[in-house]
């Protein structure tokens, strides 16, 4: 009788701490703000296991649904943040859901995107959220699919993007022209005139990311010097992209930011103004545990 | 949105920007009668502007047989589907045009074409509307009937491609009117892809950015014809610059043209962004279907233009086409001579009204054989 009441004691107390209302740690309350680890080096890809250190905050998405032209529904919910600074560069993982990979440009083929937005000056206000407005600028790190697949060895041919193309002839492919030559190289940059004006957009890409300025929605401009790097991996997850810059000029780790994240997805022909967007989220960094 | 005036509409409408004409405004006729499809001004664009890398698709001008043909495809039929009915009360346009029937959020109505929807430029070409019965006679207009529409950018006085760009990237120039893609500003975003109903705004995959047609400027500057004009072997085009109605001057071929004489008419009017390349419609075609495209005054031009024999104002002018490659912007007739002038006041051209004619009788008298004209 004694074994059996005291299997029965046993019994309970295991069902006590087994059972729904026992003893589990509570889940912790979602962040609120993004909070930037400081390490010792940031990492370069998404993968690197420095991530797991700094908490994950998940940004909600909102519609860009301020300007034309508008994005009238809703793609990606949300993205999940992770940031961890050296010192001198603030890193950012951006993972959100994304099941098809689109990094081939077309007329009508539209690459994934990420964006991740931080006030060009420290004040006691805040510029508007929707790219910063007239005289107060936000600075801008832009990534993007198809520069990803072209840092990752895709070629700058048509025949890259288009497999099955005919090329009949480039002028400045001509035999009489030898192949690499100055001569050569200026002639095929004239074909390109988005090239030889200087435009970053048109590549060629050994980076997948571009530094930005921008005062108001259409206002975008290149930052003097491209200095952020990037990498992005699809996976059947989605897409996971490492972002990482400079601190923003007069930011120093005990002050704080805001910052906010935009996504396009670009199965659905999210370009531009047509995006999935965050407003302002607090930034704070903190020293690792 | 602002309310501007569109004279090809008849009315006031509603555009993304304030109306701001530019001082000159480049503008065009083309005689589709003439027009041959031969696309001869399709390789001299081709081979002057776009054989780069990301431009092997694209066909600043083309030429397309109608009804069947189009480039990209359906480009017109699928915004006119989109658009709806298309009213209009006389001259003036009682529906709805591309900016008036944005949907919420867009600023213009429009449609991007997929990469295969350029895959056939020549598609439908030669293909005949219509059919032959027993006992059909040839007769205008005709029962079967195909034409052919040459066609490039209309360099539009209110660009659907300009008032989609989120970024204004796209700008009229002030001096000439000509619509251009800014390629150190374009990011890419193909809103006017989108948005220009005639899809003469290309995406270049390699570069990221958007091009198009830039109406031959360097030439422009220095008073020539574009290249697609100065090729052109049946001598179907006149380049110039238009003025509004009541600006109109008769001493200008292009004013001549469209406003005193009305015989050359914009390609779909009711779009509303007053479109400056003009079209002597073909006189074979079933008007109804013309009207569509080239709005209510296709009856009138036609009939006009038929009368061209016996009207040596308007047989003069026309004969000026393709017969320099300076740009003309006054012409004159006197007697049998008509002379054209350029944008610096020199006469640069001047031909006969009738050309000389000699006519060698079949016969030899000396000899009193036929002749042959073989060996």
């Amino acid at each position: 009788m004694r074994v059996v009441i005291l299997l029965a004691v046993l019994a309970a107390l295991v069902g006590l701490a087994t059972g729904p209302g026992c003893s589990q740690a509570p889940a912790p309350a979602p962040l609120t703000q993004v909070v930037a680890l400081q390490t010792s080096s940031v990492p370069e890809g998404p993968a690197d296991p420095a991530w797991e250190l700094a908490p994950e905050f998940v940004a909600k998405l909102l519609l860009q649904d301020l300007v034309e032209p508008r994005q009238m529904e809703t793609t990606t919910v949300q993205v999940r943040v992770r940031a961890l600074f050296d010192g001198t560069r603030l890193a950012f993982r951006l993972q959100w859901a994304d099941a098809t990979q689109s990094d081939v440009p077309g007329p009508a083929r539209f690459c994934d995107a990420c964006a991740v937005q931080l006030p060009a000056r420290i004040e006691p206000t805040l510029p508007a959220p929707q790219m910063g407005e007239p005289g107060r600028p936000v600075e801008i790190t832009y990534w993007n699919a198809g520069w990803q697949a072209a840092a990752d060895g895709r070629g700058d041919s048509i025949r890259d993007l288009y497999p099955n193309a005919a090329i009949d002839h480039y002028p400045f492919q001509a035999p009489a022209l030898e192949k690499g030559s100055p001569a050569q190289e200026a002639m095929a940059l004239r074909y390109s005139p988005a090239r030889a004006v200087g435009n970053e957009v048109a590549g060629p890409h050994t980076q997948p990311v571009q530094d930005l300025l921008a005062e108001g929605p259409g206002t975008l401009w290149p930052a003097p010097a491209s200095l952020s790097a990037g990498r992005g991996v699809h996976s059947a997850e989605g897409w996971a992209v490492v972002l990482v810059r400079r601190l923003p000029h007069g930011l120093s780790p005990d002050l704080g930011t805001q910052v906010a994240f935009a996504v396009w997805e670009g199965g659905h022909e999210e370009v531009g103004a047509r995006k999935m967007r965050t407003g302002w989220i607090p930034l704070v960094f903190q020293q690792a545990p | 949105m602002a309310r501007v005036f569109n004279w090809q509409i008849g009315r006031s409408m509603s555009y993304w920007y304030p109306e701001s004409r530019p001082k000159r405004q480049f503008a065009a006729v083309f005689d589709i009668n003439k027009c041959i499809a031969c696309q001869t001004c399709t390789l001299a664009c081709k081979t002057t502007w776009t054989s780069g890398k990301g431009q092997e698709y694209m066909l600043w001008n083309n030429v397309e047989s109608k009804p069947y043909g189009f480039y990209p495809l359906a480009w017109d039929m699928k915004l006119l589907a989109m658009l709806g009915p298309q009213h209009w009360n006389g001259k003036e346009y009682a529906g709805r045009t591309l900016f008036e029937a944005a949907p919420a959020g867009q600023r213009v109505l429009g449609w991007r074409p997929e990469d295969i929807d350029y895959a056939y430029p020549n598609v439908g070409e030669d293909d005949c509307a219509g059919g032959v019965q027993q006992g059909a006679a040839m007769q205008v207009p005709h029962a079967a009937w195909f034409f052919y529409l040459a066609r490039i950018c209309n360099h539009c006085t209110y660009p659907a491609c300009l008032a989609s760009c989120p970024r204004g990237s796209i700008y009229k120039r002030p001096e000439d009117g000509i619509v251009l893609v800014d390629q150190k500003r374009c990011r890419g975003y193909r809103e006017c892809v989108k948005g220009c109903p005639y899809k003469k705004v290309f995406y270049n995959p390699v570069c990221g950015t958007s091009e198009k047609c830039i109406g031959c400027y360097p030439k422009i500057e220095q008073h020539l014809q574009p290249q697609c004009f100065v090729n052109c072997i049946g001598k179907i085009r006149l380049a110039g610059f238009i003025s509004t109605p009541d600006q109109a001057d008769p001493q200008n071929p292009i004013d001549y043209l469209v406003h005193v004489r009305k015989v050359a008419l914009p390609l779909f009017p009711q779009f509303g962004l007053e479109p400056n390349v003009y079209y002597i419609p073909p006189v074979h075609t079933p008007v109804p279907f013309l009207q569509q495209m080239f709005g209510p005054q296709v009856a009138e031009a036609i009939k006009t233009y038929l009368a061209a024999p016996k009207d040596p104002d308007l047989a003069g002018l026309l004969s000026l086409f393709g017969c320099t490659e300076r740009l003309l912007v006054r012409w004159k007739r006197e007697g049998e001579t008509i002379t054209g002038r350029d944008p610096s006041g020199s006469e640069v051209v001047q031909i006969p009204l009738r050309e000389p004619v000699v006519i060698r009788e079949a016969v030899d008298p000396k000899f009193q054989v036929a002749r042959v004209n073989c060996p």
